[in-house]
């Protein structure tokens, strides 16, 4: 049979086409690791701030930057597991004033070491959690509703235990150095154990944002989790217990969300029943979002969070440092926010259709 | 692949599964009155029947995602209730849904193991071995001539057809008892159609599975099933033998209009009994 269109046999296949232009291969590549695209723009930003300010990354600035970044992150990482599922706990902003306030007050008290009370606030954090979780499963709330409301709720506690007053922590060694407190002073080398300090809480949240990669990509946890966010019913008929899988990860946020406060508290010596609150909350969601999380459930990754805090504490204080007002930085960050949310609803969606 | 290779199935065969009087709710809206149906070891059993009809909530209630309100489910001899599709999964009934229950996030081989994931101790964590999924994900794939780009796709990038394809291939890795499947072939061409039916065929002539298949037109699986029970406004009102009565046949019942009564009548024109 004679063919009656010049058309080659290559242009005719049809089906998935390889990524061509150098364009499309990047398109894949930030596609696959959305946190590659972020960290792209955390660098420039480091690179920006560090021209116009050549303090930016000395030390002193640097801790103060890093802190910042291991206050979000330790909340975003599990706020990622979270949106993952497809829910969202917005109550985490007051589990962080609460925990460690109940932690100081407990000490103060009845005189428990720190490091036992500090365990109680942990705990008093995983069942927050799990109160928003079987709010949210139980009586199908939305937990946007839920958490609203918890966030309200707990905030209100904390302050109405000595109207708003923080109250100073007692200084237990080496309980606070280990979890926050800054002891590196100019005249310490950075590699000591004073230097080390002026880093630990971003330690400790790189080692679980870590923790949480593995949990994430390794385990049958991390699987299901995924599953319950991507599809719901289908995860349900194959078997997932996805009530289940919600609840879990509501507890890690609020364990993560008090462990943070505890850090803060450990930090600064004393408990603020201000010093979290909603806007640290959306910081934390923001940091997420930023990390390429979406709010529609099925994709996220920890390291994301990660990096997606390091930026919003990069804005938050690269312009803070370079005179700016602290104001403006919400700008900037609200446009990232946006920036950040338009990219990943479009690269999934021409994933979707397929054409990276 | 003609059904004359594949031998009548065996009347005496022993019924592995009964569903007798089941009735199902949901509010005011009443979804099954008073159905049964039996299925032999090693048959092939097509549910037929419009929208609407109550097939789908049948079958949920056998893998346990709907509690029915009355009525008794008999498997391998046992009467048996189940709570949730873990446990029916757990009793070798393994179903695929209409929706494929796919996870579009994940990958063809996570996809084939979620629910029974395969896993090694590192360091003392219990971790998913993920290299040995991998492996008998893609051996299991390939001896069942099914073609993907790779076990490592996402699910959400494959064709309708090889969707589907490992959907079901993901319900009999186990080695069922009794497969569900919920309109296989809804939304696939004749060739990937062909492919599902082709898997179906091979597994009716081993005869080691028992299979009841939800389709809304039967002269698509009329070769490919031992026997056709027709479901209208949640009644079984005919239940036929493929190698008792011809496709024309059964062709001229459904013609007859989808009342219970026009069926009765026309079923007993050929000389075939209503079940009940």
């Amino acid at each position: 049979m004679a063919r009656t269109t010049p058309t080659s046999q290559a242009a005719r296949k049809v089906g998935i086409r390889a990524p061509q232009t150098g364009f499309e291969k990047v398109l894949v590549v930030l596609s696959r690791y959305r946190e590659a695209s972020i960290a792209v723009v955390a660098v420039v930003l480091v690179i920006y701030f560090q021209i116009s300010n050549p303090a930016f990354l000395s030390p002193l600035e640097l801790s103060v930057v890093l802190r910042d970044t291991a206050r979000f992150g330790m909340i975003a990482v599990a706020e990622v597991m979270l949106m993952i599922t497809g829910e969202i706990d917005l109550s985490v902003g007051s589990t962080f004033s609460l925990a460690p306030y109940v932690m100081v007050l407990m000490t103060i008290s009845w005189g428990v070491p720190l490091a036992t009370s500090a365990l109680a606030a942990l705990l008093l954090g995983v069942l927050i959690g799990a109160i928003n979780g079987l709010i949210t499963v139980r009586f199908r709330v939305p937990s946007l509703i839920t958490t609203v409301g918890t966030l309200f709720l707990l905030q209100g506690v904390v302050v109405s235990i000595y109207n708003s007053q923080p109250i100073v922590a007692p200084v237990q060694e080496p309980f606070n150095a280990i979890f926050g407190e800054n002891l590196y002073g100019p005249t310490d080398s950075l590699w000591s154990w004073h230097g080390l300090t002026a880093f630990t809480p971003f330690l400790w949240t790189v080692v679980t944002v870590l923790a949480m990669a593995l949990v994430l990509n390794r385990t049958t946890f991390g699987l299901h989790t995924i599953a319950t966010g991507s599809n719901i019913i289908g995860a349900k008929e194959i078997g997932v217990r996805t009530d289940r899988i919600k609840l879990y990860n509501f507890m890690i946020a609020g364990g993560f969300a008090a462990a943070a406060g505890v850090i803060n508290t450990a930090e600064f010596a004393s408990a603020d029943p201000l010093a979290g609150g909603p806007f640290l909350t959306l910081q934390a969601v923001a940091a997420a979002v930023i990390g390429g999380t979406s709010l529609l459930g099925g994709s996220g990754t920890a390291v994301g969070a990660l990096v997606g805090a390091f930026v919003v504490a990069t804005l938050n204080n690269g312009l803070v440092m370079m005179g700016a007002q602290a104001t403006v930085s919400d700008i900037y960050l609200g446009a990232a926010i946006v920036l950040a949310m338009i990219m990943n609803v479009q690269v999934d969606r021409m994933r979707a259709r397929r054409r990276i | 692949m003609s059904p004359k290779d594949i031998p009548v199935i065996d009347p005496s065969a022993p019924v592995i599964l009964e569903m007798n009087h089941i009735s199902k709710s949901f509010g005011a809206v009443t979804a099954l009155v008073d159905v049964s149906i039996k299925l032999r070891r090693g048959e092939v059993l097509a549910l037929v029947g419009d929208n609407g009809a109550g097939k789908s909530t049948l079958i949920k209630i056998l893998s346990g995602f709907h509690r029915p309100d009355s009525g008794t489910i008999v498997y391998q001899g046992k009467e048996v209730h189940f709570n949730s599709p873990r446990e029916s999964r757990a009793h070798g009934i393994e179903t695929v849904y209409q929706d494929l229950a796919l996870i579009n996030h994940l990958s063809v081989y996570h996809n084939m193991f979620v629910g029974r994931e395969y896993h090694k101790w590192i360091l003392g964590l219990r971790l998913l071995d993920n290299k040995k999924m991998r492996d008998l994900a893609k051996a299991y794939l390939d001896t069942l001539g099914i073609e993907i780009p790779s076990v490592d796709s996402l699910v959400d990038l494959l064709s309708g057809g090889q969707r589907q394809s490992v959907a079901v291939a993901r319900s009999i890795y186990s080695s069922p008892t009794v497969l569900v499947l919920d309109e296989p072939l809804a939304a696939l061409g004749v060739r990937e159609g062909a492919h599902v039916l082709g898997l179906i065929q091979n597994l009716r002539r081993q005869r080691s599975v028992s299979i009841i298949l939800i389709v809304h037109n039967y002269n698509q699986v009329f070769e490919v099933c031992d026997r056709i029970n027709f479901l209208h406004s949640g009644e079984v009102v005919l239940d036929a033998s493929t190698s008792e009565t011809s496709e024309e046949q059964l062709i001229r019942i459904v013609k007859s209009g989808l009342g219970r009564e026009a069926i009765a009548a026309a079923a007993a024109e050929i000389g075939n009994p209503l079940t009940s």
